[in-house]
């Protein structure tokens, strides 16, 4: 799995060239600006733009989302801040998984080599591993337990010390391990009150339950809880807020400082959504891409859990919807951010947005977390509004085919064509009007024609 | 560079009309504008001067009529050639002042290396080069101005529209915007600039087209609009700070009175002769001249 860490190297240094070259032009800006300079234009090549070569008009304003988004502090910082709560979501659950200390058991008196196998069988049984250590007497044994020496201590079988009394919702491997080794002493000693010999207690101790038969089979469960779809999930549900955010935020931008009267008088309205969305894409592809590759990379270096079982198709999935997700919302906050007149407008406005995200989110996040589906998640995955959450969770906990997976993804893009037309045809009758809020009704039927 | 704007434009707006609702801002408006000159596009508040200058550009729907460009309807490719600076200002407030005049020129239809020589050359002809690298917002509103101005001449367009350029300047703002739209249309651009300040863009432009309710009112080179009409006098006799003595004059109005001097419109049969009598027989005259025609006049005496 060694391309997934270069994968990842090479998306950070990509990330950082980026990030220096832009600095470099803005110096480059400022300096330029100085009544000194030399004539530049001679000197310098003339650049070209594969975004410009490519889409023309579109590719101009793509380009300056694409400039200014990462300039953004906003960007810098956020994608920091996503990255390390990634990197915190495969390195912690690692750290906390293998506890390299065993727990240490103190023995006052004797323990008979019967009674000490069957403690050290329960510390298996708990998920820990344990020594023993002798204690010449109590006093000793208490100050070996104070000082954190030892964990637990055993006096003369009769008795389980630990230094702190254990607390009813006490899951630590001390305490388990306590727990457990007070309740084996106990069974060890009724046994021999009764009189039982060790062959006796042996197979009391190691008694089968009597067969427990179902008239139906067991519906065939491949429903496992995935790590993998609630971090994906989570990720997902905070960068299409994020673009979404800057869809919105951006058209009203342009509305509000009445840029957008310059730039009409250039550019069709078409043309100047087309290149927000083709730019906002960009960066957040390029984003995502990083998250992913890093979160991949440093999962194998790491040995994650998030690569075993279904997480690799999990990430991937998650990958393919953000990207469906962003394509079919970046439409509906464009054309909301076109009928805003005033800033203050748009809190009003993205909420009633937000309403489907998070019903598709929380649901999905019930089911990733519990690893249960149920049938209200299974109808979320087909509508394209809820199915960027809905069916990478179903992916993650096994339970959707191929083939639902492909119907989802084609009823996606077909809504999100015709999503794209309806909020082209918006934006490009609202974009314009001020003085108040446009109504939607306003919106839909035949206008007057105009020269566009 | 680039090759001077030909010259030779012709702009003609053709029977336009916009209704909002009940409100008529456009009814049947026509007028052409001639290439080389600076003309002023004036009228009152609410005239329709904006709207007509928004069709321009397909800014606005409309009911009816026609913008023509050396005599075709305008289309996109067309419109990348013009400048427009309208009312409400449009930058990026956040975006730096050099990026946001290159990303104009690049919009419309410079290369990169064009757009970037260009930018440099007009922040510097406007005096804002030193803010190139700032961000539009930290600007005064004087210098948002110049970048805005700048944004709209970087592409060195064939038709410049500017809606209410002056307001808000200061003088010397004022005279360098004003000498910027004067070169340009000596280098044989088209520029149109609106103001709803009469008087106050007399000594900028070559002719005026003077609108009211949506219509025409008058259009002409502003010296044979302020040299035609009634003959008009300035006459200041101290101590009668109301012209009390001209307002019994007959053949005489009096159309302002101001601090004293008093400006009186003639009719065609009455003497001169009789009114410097009239004025001297008041008191002790300071001041007794004939006067051009203001703009604000010129549009009083048309809507009258």
């Amino acid at each position: 799995m060694k391309p997934f860490i270069i994968l990842a190297v090479v998306a950070v240094i990509i990330a950082l060239r980026v990030t220096f070259h832009l600095r470099g032009r803005r110096a480059k800006a400022v300096s330029s600006a100085q009544p000194q300079r030399e004539d530049s234009t001679s000197v310098e090549p003339p650049r070209r733009s594969l975004l410009v070569s490519v889409f023309g008009v579109v590719g101009l304003v793509a380009q300056r989302e694409v400039r200014e988004r990462i300039r953004g502090r906003v960007f810098q910082v956020g994608t920091g801040i996503i990255l390390l709560v990634v990197i915190a979501a495969i390195v912690i659950p690692v750290l906390t998984r293998s506890k390299s200390e065993p727990e240490r058991v103190g023995v006052v008196g004797t323990l008979s080599a019967p009674l000490r196998t069957a403690v050290m069988a329960t510390a298996d049984a708990i998920g820990t591993s344990m020594t023993f250590v002798s204690e010449p007497d109590s006093s000793a044994a208490d100050a070996d337990l104070r000082s954190g020496h030892v964990d637990v201590v055993i006096v003369d079988a009769k008795q389980v010390v630990v230094a702190t009394a254990i607390s009813a919702g006490d899951t630590s491997a001390t305490a388990q391990l306590a727990g457990s080794a007070a309740q084996t002493l106990g069974t060890a000693a009724a046994f021999q009150a009764a009189g039982l010999n060790s062959a006796q207690a042996d197979a009391i101790s190691h008694a089968k339950p009597v067969p427990l038969v179902g008239l139906r089979p067991a519906p065939i469960s491949h429903h496992k809880h995935s790590p993998a779809s609630v971090v994906t999930l989570v990720l997902v549900f905070v960068m299409l807020g994020q673009y979404s955010t800057w869809i919105l935020t951006g058209v009203v931008e342009e509305k509000t400082s009445r840029v957008v009267e310059v730039l009409l008088a250039a550019v069709r309205p078409a043309q100047l959504l087309g290149g927000k969305v083709l730019g906002i894409g960009l960066v957040a592809a390029a984003q995502a891409s990083i998250l992913v590759a890093v979160a991949l990379g440093l999962s194998e270096a790491v040995g994650s859990d998030l690569l075993h079982g279904t997480g690799p198709v999990t990430v991937l999935a998650a990958l393919l919807w953000l990207v469906l997700g962003y394509a079919f919302y970046c439409w509906v906050y464009a054309a909301a951010g076109s009928t805003v007149e005033r800033q203050e407008q748009v809190q009003s406005l993205a909420f009633p947005l937000t309403i489907p995200v998070l019903v598709g989110y929380i649901s999905s996040l019930t089911v990733a977390t519990t690893g249960t589906p149920n049938t209200f998640v299974d109808v979320l995955a087909y509508l394209p509004p809820t199915a960027p959450f809905a069916m990478p969770t179903l992916v993650g906990i096994g339970t959707a085919t191929w083939w639902e997976f492909a119907i989802s993804v084609v009823l996606s893009i077909a809504s999100t064509v015709a999503v794209a037309r309806l909020a082209t045809s918006i934006y490009r009758r609202a974009i314009l009007r001020t003085g108040r809020r446009v109504h939607i009704r306003e919106l839909l039927p035949a206008k007057p024609t105009s020269s566009r | 560079m680039r090759v001077a704007a030909q010259t030779g434009g012709l702009l003609e707006i053709d029977e336009l009309t916009r209704r909002y609702g009940t409100v008529v801002a456009l009814d049947g408006l026509s007028f052409s504008v001639q290439a080389g000159q600076v003309v002023g596009f004036l009228g009152p508040n609410g005239a329709g001067k904006t709207t007509t200058m928004r069709a321009i550009f397909g800014l606005t729907d409309l009911d009816s009529g026609e913008v023509r460009w050396n005599g075709a309807k305008i289309d996109q490719p067309t419109r990348r050639r013009f400048g427009y600076m309208p009312e409400e200002r449009g930058l990026y407030p956040g975006m730096l002042v050099g990026d946001q005049v290159e990303y104009m020129g690049r919009l419309h239809g410079l290369s990169a290396t064009q757009a970037q020589a260009a930018t440099n050359m007009w922040l510097e002809r406007l005096g804002v080069a030193d803010r190139a690298g700032n961000k539009v917002d930290v600007l005064s509103h004087g210098n948002q101005q110049r970048v805005q101005l700048a944004a709209a001449l970087v592409h060195e367009p064939e038709l410049i529209v500017l809606d209410e350029p002056l307001s808000g300047l200061d003088p010397a703002g004022i005279d360098d915007i004003g000498a910027v739209l004067v070169e340009r249309a000596a280098a044989g651009c088209c520029v149109v600039f609106s103001s709803h300040q009469l008087d106050l863009v007399e000594d900028l432009c070559e002719s005026v087209t003077i609108i009211d309710h949506g219509k025409l009112v008058t259009s002409g080179r502003v010296d044979d609009l302020a040299t035609s009409g009634p003959r008009r006098l300035v006459v200041r006799v101290e101590g009668d700070r109301d012209a009390a003595w001209a307002k019994k004059l007959a053949g005489v109005k009096v159309s302002e009175v101001n601090g004293g001097e008093a400006r009186l419109v003639l009719d065609e049969s009455t003497d001169g002769d009789v009114v410097l009598r009239a004025a001297m027989a008041a008191g002790r005259l300071s001041e007794f001249s004939f006067a051009r025609r203001r703009l604000s006049e010129v549009f009083r005496e048309a809507v009258a």
